[in-house]
């Protein structure tokens, strides 16, 4: 297992798609700080009454919601690269336990998936309150890291959860196309359509979809979003792990069982 | 004799095209092992089982006793190469080899050493993306050799390779096979195996159809030798009381079978009959192999079979 991840981590680290993927969120960083110039600064020019009327939406959650697709990519990537050139074969040659080269690939696209998304909800956090200040403009939060970090950890998590569900998609599809079609549906269209669902559904269907898993898991709830909030903590705990061990069990049945 | 590879009453089919048919096959170590056959008479199949990758419908193949799914460490074992277009190519050459040796607990210094073996120390650092398909071979082989296993696998591997390239292969392969080591070398070229290989296993359709030295192939399709002499019913008298089979021809000449150009000169030295030509009419490797798996490529181009 020691080889598995060590080969596994040399081979994520010497892709070009993962410094892509992590160029990508950088940039989208990036973005996120000009949102907040151009808030703060709208905000200085504004009256009293046009500034009770306007609002900016916290800027965290949509770094986390970004980095989700980016890291799902990069999980999907992870594994279609070597089916698409054939690869793959020259790694189950040097590794016939095939069960564990993918918790080998899990971990390593896990670790990087967790380290770069906490980052990046981290460094959107804390760019955006060093140019908003001690501006009250409504929807930020004025709450000091410390009490949000928990919002933080519980993002990064569910960060980890699209790139692995990338991964084990990519294992199953073998197609990277495929994949990225499934994950975009998962993440973006689904909670759509579930929200337009006849109550109660709307609210018990939008509790499970994975995006939804972030707010309950920290307690906070998603206020002004698409996504219930019926689930305790633990529970959003569970059913994240089971999005996660539902399709490796697949996948780890689907890569032991076919010929490579 | 101790048997290295061991294939027996292997099996696969996918859906249901028979790929591989009950095919029975020893490899022994010290010498190349000639694997040849038309293009899909099962071959890359073959490998691919003996590697793991695929699962046999039925039959077994062990490698040093074991099914190389159980090797902890295969690479120190065995060392393939099946496909040179398998690799990332957006890696570079040296991060290639880096992963497979770390995989496997191979020291990064061996990595460095083949990169200078096979001629790709100078490109080590550049995308296999940009490789030649002969470059990529090279690497390949370097992918292979990386553990310094005993058994070694190369499927088609002088395809691409410019012929001194060619050449580098077939001494490569030769100096592998004197160490000792196990080398099994599929092809679809009996041209090629002539000069490389020591046995031969020959499959059509994924069945056997010879496993014999390459010495004895030859053997098997001599066509007897040539005679000519002025005393000819003399000699050929001679000869049939011997053991020999001999036709005349109509010019006069003799077609000896049974025994040696050889033999046939002492005799008729011993009798004084004059010998004008002896000749010994071989068939050529490439002619008894086309002739072997005549009728078992699986896209023949032969009209009865287009018609059909």
């Amino acid at each position: 297992m020691i080889d598995a991840l060590a080969a596994e981590w040399l081979k994520i680290r010497t892709l070009r798609s993962t410094l892509i993927v992590l160029v990508v969120l950088a940039v989208f960083v990036g973005l996120m700080a000009l949102l907040a110039v151009y808030a703060a600064t709208a905000w200085d020019a504004m009256s009293p009454e046009q500034r009770s009327r306007s609002a900016v939406s916290d800027l965290a959650p949509l770094t986390e919601w970004v980095a989700s697709l980016a890291m799902a990519v990069l999980g999907v990537l992870t594994i279609t690269g070597e089916y698409g050139t054939g690869m793959i074969r020259t790694t189950f040659a040097a590794m016939p336990a095939r069960s564990v080269v993918l918790t080998a690939k899990a971990g390593v696209v896990a670790a990087v998936s967790y380290v770069s998304g906490l980052a990046a909800v981290v460094a959107t956090f804390a760019v955006s309150r060093l140019i908003i200040g001690d501006r009250p403009i409504p929807g930020q939060s004025a709450e000091p890291f410390a009490d949000r970090l928990p919002l933080f950890l519980a993002m990064a998590l569910s960060i980890t959860m699209f790139a692995l569900i990338g991964l084990f998609l990519g294992t199953l599809t073998r197609s990277a196309a495929g994949s990225i079609a499934i994950l975009v549906a998962v993440w973006y269209l689904i909670p759509i359509v579930v929200n337009h669902l006849p109550a109660p559904w709307h609210e018990r269907i939008g509790s499970l979809v994975p995006s939804a898993l972030t707010g309950q898991l920290a307690g906070t709830g998603n206020p002004d979003s698409v996504y219930g909030s019926l689930l305790s903590p633990p529970v959003a705990l569970a059913v994240m792990a089971a999005y996660v061990a539902v399709p490796y069990g697949l996948a780890a049945l689907r890569v032991t069982r076919r010929d490579a | 004799m101790w048997c290295v590879i061991e294939v027996s009453e292997l099996t696969k089919r996918y859906g249901s095209a028979v790929a591989v048919d009950r095919l029975t096959f020893h490899v022994k170590p010290g010498q190349v092992t000639g694997f040849l056959g038309p293009n899909g008479a099962g071959k890359s199949t073959t490998m691919r089982v003996v590697l793991g990758l695929d699962r046999p419908t039925s039959g077994r193949v062990l490698v040093n006793g074991r099914r190389y799914a159980e090797m902890r460490r295969p690479m120190r074992e065995v060392g393939a190469l099946l496909d040179a277009g398998a690799v990332h190519g957006g890696r570079t050459a040296l991060d290639h080899l880096r992963w497979l040796a770390r995989s496997n607990g191979i020291g990064s210094d061996r990595v460095v050493s083949l990169l200078e073996l096979v001629g790709l120390a100078g490109v080590a650092r550049k995308r296999i993306r940009t490789f030649s398909l002969g470059m990529k071979q090279r690497l390949g082989i370097a992918a292979a050799l990386l553990g310094d296993p005993g058994v070694l696998l190369f499927d088609e591997p002088v395809n691409g390779l410019d012929p001194d390239g060619v050449r580098w292969i077939r001494e490569l392969m030769r100096g592998l096979a004197a160490e000792g080591r196990t080398v099994l070398l599929s092809s679809h070229l009996m041209s090629e195996m002539e000069r490389t290989a020591d046995h031969l296993v020959i499959i059509g359709r994924g069945r056997l159809i010879a496993d014999t030295s390459v010495g004895e192939l030859v053997g098997r399709f001599q066509r007897g030798v040539l005679v000519r002499s002025p005393r000819a019913g003399e000699l050929a008298d001679l000869l049939k009381a011997r053991g020999a089979t001999v036709v005349t021809e109509p010019d006069g000449r003799l077609t000896v079978s049974g025994l040696d150009a050889g033999e046939i000169g002492d005799l008729a030295a011993g009798r004084g009959i004059p010998v004008h030509e002896v000749t010994s009419l071989t068939t050529s490797l490439e002619d008894t192999y086309m002739r072997l798996t005549a009728g078992s490529a699986a896209h023949a181009s032969s009209p009865e079979r287009t018609a059909r």
